[in-house]
């Protein structure tokens, strides 16, 4: 059953159902609060909290839309609450990423752990939004339409902001590496 | 195609999304543009780059802590559904109406059946006492309602004040089968509000006060709350409410917070709409 109408159930009060949206999208939003916030156990509760919200306001939800935009449209503004009470406190933990080797091919790979760990940091140090619109492109697959209705913006404002994370992202690893100045 | 064009199609290009013909058009550009190259060649070893960072995995106990805050929730809510339809006159009489008043915290249930057992002592003596004195039965039967009504109110603060937020959510759903909650529930849903760290419950709360509008001390109370919270979310919830009970008293409170620069751009809107919806002008 998709997503759009198991959301329509839990929406008419057949609350049970969300089980089945959380089992199905749960990691891929942790993965991408981790992504966002380098802290493991805050990306749980933010989880937690999107899940809690979702069961809510489900009568906000409108049938017909993405049930996966509207879900990180509810991250985004948790996201958004969680972290301006905890300003300065986002950390960078050791093991927020490692050089992966599943299915990545060598010749893709970043050449050392010493370089993957200063992407982690560039990243990290984006600026929020910048890490939050690159994060959404790069790694939850999201369609620039989606992102789109997540960020309430024109889809090519979306392209400009993709290739200006990309951008930044590139000049603050350059920049750690000492390849650039 | 302008650089800047070719420019916004980078990543699109490095995750694969671009058709057979955009992509032509942009390999076009790329032969003649060496800026272009450059930029396409760099930011590919960042976007590869990326595959490099591990997928982390949650917990298992982030699933259960959902699992239990789904059940809590489903619990509250089959009961509040539950107690709509009890409410309705044509269904009172429908068997399992007492099953609604059992205590969902166990240990409660032991004091529930005690009460329950008063309940039927004094029932037997209504029923055996002589019926020449009519109003007599009657301050008995209020005796045992007001003994109900206490022991939820019990469990209700039991609840408030356990260490996991979803008791403290249990504890704010159960109070809506209080009738008349006294001022201790009243007070313990206020303090919720205010200062539960979890903003589900406090926001729970708020939906829980709903039905206090007559109560002036409780739309003081939630006027007051207003600048001391910093979870939109919760700020927008007592927007609404205040003004869904046209709580004129809420005016400059609600002025101010859509003046208030550092506040969310959603809740500034919402506070200058329920501003304006209760008669002032900005």
């Amino acid at each position: 059953m998709e997503d759009e109408q198991i959301m329509q159930e839990v929406r008419a009060g057949n609350v049970g159902k969300l089980e089945v949206l959380f089992d199905r999208h749960s990691r891929a939003l942790f993965r991408y609060f981790v992504r966002l916030t380098s802290d493991h156990a805050w990306s749980e509760d933010l989880v937690q909290e999107v899940f809690f919200r979702i069961l809510k306001y489900r009568h906000t939800y409108e049938p017909e839309t993405s049930f996966r935009a509207w879900m990180y449209q509810v991250g985004r503004n948790v996201w958004v609450d969680q972290a301006t009470r905890r300003k300065g406190e986002v950390a960078l933990p050791e093991n927020a990423g490692e050089i992966g080797g599943k299915d990545v091919p060598a010749d893709r790979q970043v050449q050392s752990r010493e370089e993957a760990v200063l992407l982690r940091k560039a990243l990290a140090a984006l600026p929020p939004e910048k890490r939050e619109v690159l994060v959404m492109s790069r790694y939850q697959e999201l369609k620039y339409d989606e992102i789109a209705s997540v960020l309430k913006c024109e889809v090519g404002t979306v392209k400009v902001r993709v290739y200006r994370a990309l951008r930044e992202l590139g000049d603050r690893f350059f920049a750690l590496g000492g390849e650039r100045a | 195609m302008t650089c800047e064009r070719v420019r916004e199609q980078i990543a699109d290009v490095l995750a694969g999304r671009l058709n057979a013909a955009a992509r032509e058009t942009f390999i076009d550009h790329l032969e003649g543009c060496s800026a272009c190259r450059a930029e396409v060649a760099e930011l590919g070893v960042v976007w590869r780059g990326l595959d490099a960072m591990a997928d982390p995995e949650p917990s298992p106990q982030m699933r259960a802590r959902f699992m239990e805050t789904l059940r809590a929730y489903e619990e509250g809510f089959q009961e509040a559904q539950r107690k709509k339809t009890y409410s309705d006159p044509r269904n009172v009489r429908k068997p399992g109406w007492w099953s609604a008043l059992w205590p969902v915290h166990p240990a409660w249930g032991a004091a529930f059946a005690a009460t329950m057992l008063v309940v039927g002592a004094l029932g037997g003596r209504m029923l055996l006492s002589p019926r020449n004195g009519e109003p007599a039965a009657n301050p008995e039967l209020s005796q045992l309602r007001g003994q109900v009504e206490s022991l939820r109110q019990l469990v209700a603060l039991s609840l408030l004040q356990e260490q996991s937020p979803s008791s403290r959510l249990r504890g704010v759903n159960y109070s809506y089968q209080i009738s008349q909650p006294d001022r201790e529930v009243t007070q313990a849903l206020l303090h919720a509000v205010n200062h539960d760290n979890n903003v589900n419950v406090r926001l729970s709360a708020v939906d829980a006060l709903a039905k206090f509008a007559s109560d002036p001390s409780v739309r003081q109370a939630l006027i007051d709350s207003l600048p001391m919270q910093d979870a939109p979310m919760v700020q927008i919830a007592l927007i609404d409410l205040l003004a869904q009970w046209n709580a004129r008293e809420a005016g400059p409170a609600l002025q101010k917070l859509a003046r208030q620069s550092d506040a969310n751009e959603s809740v500034r809107q919402r506070a200058a709409t329920a501003y304006e919806k209760l008669g002032g002008t900005q």
